[in-house]
């Protein structure tokens, strides 16, 4: 009972000693299971969004779909995939692809209605041709909705990307079963701790980003 | 020139927005499409650049028919201007003004060249050019709406209630630089609004449209106002026609009188009027360049009545007495 809540020298023991529970092999794990799902969901969901931005009717039945993949525990996705794919990295990426999706769609559906009707309608009045017109106007300005939902996307592909552990490809998640499994709370406390300073950091370079990209956007303006 | 030939146009539901027009719009000249909401005026002036297609009829650019002609290819020469101005929020000032150029493929260094000579020309300082729209006021930002669609040097502008969304006196300004504008550079011009006083001010024609999307009347603003077509014309000009006529008859032969020893002057220009013991005010109006309604309103805020006519450096002429101004008056009465 007088164990200390973290013990620093496991930390450092096990920081990168080689073994395929080195924190930092689970951390790049993690940040290759995180960001994966995001970047494909994004590719993904730029023409799915685009298809519901154009057909109104389709946004429904795709939101549904989305909805009910979404609200499927990633358990029961992990064992369908399971048979397919293994215990890989890729039974973790394809169902936090699949969650970002709901994320992402509406994100970019959004994003496309952000865009006001004068603007569109004097684009159309220059002489823009439609593929112009959406990526020299209507995505350009689409642009700081549809970052809003990467960054979510993002934060919780981190946090989700734990449960993976389940079948051994947790990334920072090994470390919380090897903790509750010693009753040792050191690794607990650090995977919690790597996790949110991920969420955090990446977090940052995404608005980092958006400043970047869209340095007219008024939200972050006073003037 | 653009001409409207039989031009119909129906939506599925059944709904007529424009209904048989015919008219036209001459080169280098304002030709204002005003009346109600529902009267088909923005329609009509949206089939010119094909924005909507006519369901019957011909539109003729210069003898061309308008669907002969591919719809983005069209509009690329077809200057337009709407009401929100419609600048794209993710582009600099100069890029948005650039944009027609860029769409012609004009490389990019000349296209902005063009663009800051456009923002000059509308009035705007060139500092605001690599700012963003959100930074600039409403004002300004329709100024850049016109500067656009006048980058490519277009025949032809169309301008969908331009100044709407303005406050009165940033609206007043905005229609001075556009007469300005067009008395250099003779644009072929459709101009669309519900305010009837725009469109006597800006139009060389007037086309007054009623609900249904027929034509009314269309003529000179002065027939207009002298000569209503019918009822819905009438009170669609309202109720100060009469006097809003007088904006059109120059007040350049007005007999003037020697001013009375009671105008105070100084160095040859009016003080005021040396009335009762004190100095009071008097209104006055340049013969020169001013109309009748000035010379009228000249007469209306002097103490005594006497409208006093300056020349261009302020110089008093002479004084317009009540009895010689009725007499102008009526005669504009009696046509």
């Amino acid at each position: 009972m007088d164990e200390p809540l973290v013990r620093w020298d496991w930390i450092a023991r096990n920081w990168d000693n080689g073994s395929p529970l080195a924190i930092r092999t689970l951390l790049e794990n993690h940040v290759v299971m995180a960001f994966a799902p995001v970047l494909f969901g994004l590719l993904l969901a730029l023409p799915i969004g685009l298809a519901c931005a154009r057909w109104r009717l389709l946004y429904q039945p795709a939101t549904a779909v989305m909805n009910i993949v979404y609200a499927m525990p990633s358990l029961a996705l992990f064992s369908i995939l399971l048979s397919v794919t293994g215990l890989t990295q890729t039974t973790v990426i394809i169902p936090l692809t699949l969650f970002s999706l709901a994320v992402l769609i509406p994100a970019v559906v959004d994003g496309m209605t952000s865009v006001p009707d004068h603007v569109r309608q004097s684009a159309v009045a220059m002489g823009f041709r439609p593929l112009r017109r959406l990526l020299q106007v209507e995505l350009p300005i689409a642009t700081p909705v549809v970052l809003a939902g990467v960054r979510v996307a993002t934060v919780a592909s981190i946090s989700l990307v734990s449960v993976g552990a389940l079948i051994g490809q947790g990334g920072l998640g090994a470390l919380f079963t090897d903790g509750w499994q010693r009753q040792f709370y050191t690794p607990i406390i650090v995977g919690i701790a790597l996790i949110v300073l991920l969420a955090v950091g990446a977090d940052l370079v995404l608005i980092a980003l958006q400043r970047l990209l869209t340095p007219w956007s008024r939200a972050r303006r006073s003037a | 020139m653009i001409t409207f030939d039989g031009v119909t146009k129906r939506y599925a539901d059944g709904t007529v927005a424009v209904d048989n027009l015919s008219l036209e719009a001459a080169s280098g000249t304002i030709t204002v499409f005003v009346g109600p909401s529902g009267c088909g005026k923005t329609t009509s002036l949206r089939m010119i650049n094909r924005m909507i297609d006519a369901t019957a009829g011909r539109i003729l650019l210069d003898g061309q028919d308008v669907k002969a002609i591919e719809p983005a290819t069209l509009r690329r020469g077809i200057g337009y201007v709407i009401q929100q101005a419609g600048l794209f929020p993710h582009r600099r000032i100069v890029d948005n003004i650039a944009t027609v150029p860029y769409l012609l493929g004009w490389d990019r260094k000349k296209a902005r060249a063009r663009a800051m000579e456009l923002l000059e020309r509308v009035g705007l300082d060139p500092k605001l050019a690599r700012r963003y729209p959100f930074q600039l006021s409403g004002g300004q930002q329709q100024r850049v709406g016109v500067a656009r669609a006048l980058a490519a040097d277009p025949p032809v502008l169309l301008m969908d209630e331009p100044f709407s969304a303005v406050d009165p006196v940033v609206r007043a300004s905005l229609q001075e630089e556009l007469l300005r504008l067009q008395s250099e550079l003779h644009k072929t011009i459709v101009f669309v609004t519900h305010d009837i006083d725009e469109a006597v001010k800006l139009g060389d024609t007037v086309a007054v449209f009623r609900v249904g999307g027929h034509l009314a009347q269309i003529s000179d603003p002065a027939t207009l106002l002298s000569e209503p077509a019918d009822d819905f014309v009438r009170g669609f000009l309202g109720r100060d026609r009469g006097i809003r006529r007088l904006s059109f008859i120059p007040a350049a032969d007005v007999p003037l009188s020697p001013p009375p020893p009671e105008l105070v002057l100084a160095e040859g220009k009016p003080v005021g009027w040396k009335l009762d013991g004190g100095l009071r005010p008097y209104g006055s109006f340049n013969p020169a360049t001013d109309s009748l309604r000035a010379a009228l309103d000249a007469s209306l805020l002097s103490a005594n009545g006497l409208a006093v006519a300056v020349d261009g450096d302020g110089g008093v002429l002479g004084v317009l007495g009540r009895d010689a101004l009725d007499a102008a008056v009526s005669g504009v009465a009696r046509g």
